[in-house]
């Protein structure tokens, strides 16, 4: 923990926690008001602009850590971080679309952020993982909010 | 079925899957160079859209500003959560902790946007919540950030 964290005796890893639902949270709002006046694939456009700076950053963070990382080790974990952006991306796409199609946004940010039902359905179907007791309670009850939600 | 509801789908099933290939990818490589990637690809992604799509730049200066400011703060909420895995906090609580942002989207968007929910989807809302922060409490490897 960094002395500031040690300071203010609130744990670093809750800071950042919090800060990661207020930047999140406040995405599926502007989204919102950005898709009342553009289609999908400009709301696209521009937040891959909004995103060069941080990418600017991180291509220098990783550059200054000189990870040693070995080739065939490095080239799989890109290849997969590449297809997770396409399909992120794509998954922009198809979230800007619903709000330009008239979605709320207080109704498919809470649909949107379910897709943690999805991963643990290939884990359980493709990966062969076991799903715990809290695990299907959560899967059942995703269901239901999508029910509920789509009223 | 509504078309916005389809869509919706469709983000949160290809979403999911990012949660599969992301945890491929840092099983590899560092969390930064996998961060690093995933905005290359979304640098990739926009290029062939500004070439296949024609878009028309006739935009108000708000929107534009908002689009802008959606991808930043989504990007950088993607760093941070990288940051709070990072600095110790253990992974199923960092993660139903985070799955809690809806909940501002759906406060912001009630008060500043003026939209009305429905009883069931009020209920619906909170249940989504709940059932997120469920599914990640016995993360499974593949299912963690």
């Amino acid at each position: 923990m960094s002395e500031l964290g040690r300071a203010r005796k609130i744990p670093l890893w809750l800071l950042w926690s919090v800060a990661t639902i207020v930047l999140w949270g406040t995405w599926g709002f502007v989204s919102k008001i950005a898709s009342a006046g553009m289609d999908a694939y400009i709301n696209q456009l521009l937040y891959t602009a909004g995103l060069l700076p941080l990418l600017i950053f991180v291509a220098w963070t990783v550059r200054r850590a000189r990870l040693n990382e070995a080739s065939d080790k490095r080239r799989k974990g890109v290849f997969w971080a590449f297809l997770t952006g396409i399909l992120g991306g794509v998954g922009n796409l198809a979230f800007f679309q619903a709000l330009v199609k008239g979605g709320k946004a207080s109704v498919v940010a809470p649909v949107t952020a379910l897709f943690p039902m999805v991963t643990v359905l290939l884990a359980l179907v493709f990966l062969g993982e076991r799903l715990g007791k809290v695990q299907w309670l959560g899967l059942m009850l995703a269901f239901v909010a999508i029910y509920l939600l789509s009223a | 079925m509504h078309t916005w509801l389809i869509y919706a789908a469709v983000a949160l099933v290809l979403w999911g899957v990012t949660g599969v290939t992301q945890k491929l990818s840092t099983n590899s490589i560092s969390s930064e160079r996998s961060f690093l990637w995933f905005c290359w690809a979304m640098v990739a992604l926009s290029s062939v859209v500004l070439f296949v799509v024609h878009p028309d730049w006739q935009l108000s200066r708000l929107v534009v500003l908002c689009s802008i400011a959606g991808g930043a703060l989504n990007g950088l909420g993607a760093w941070t959560s990288f940051r709070a895995l990072e600095s110790g906090g253990k992974a199923s609580i960092v993660i139903s902790l985070i799955s809690l942002y809806p909940l501002l989207t759906v406060v912001l968007a009630v008060l500043l946007l003026g939209e009305r929910l429905t009883g069931m989807q009020m209920a619906g809302a909170l249940v989504a919540i709940v059932a997120a922060i469920l599914l990640s409490l016995e993360a499974t490897p593949a299912a963690q950030v």
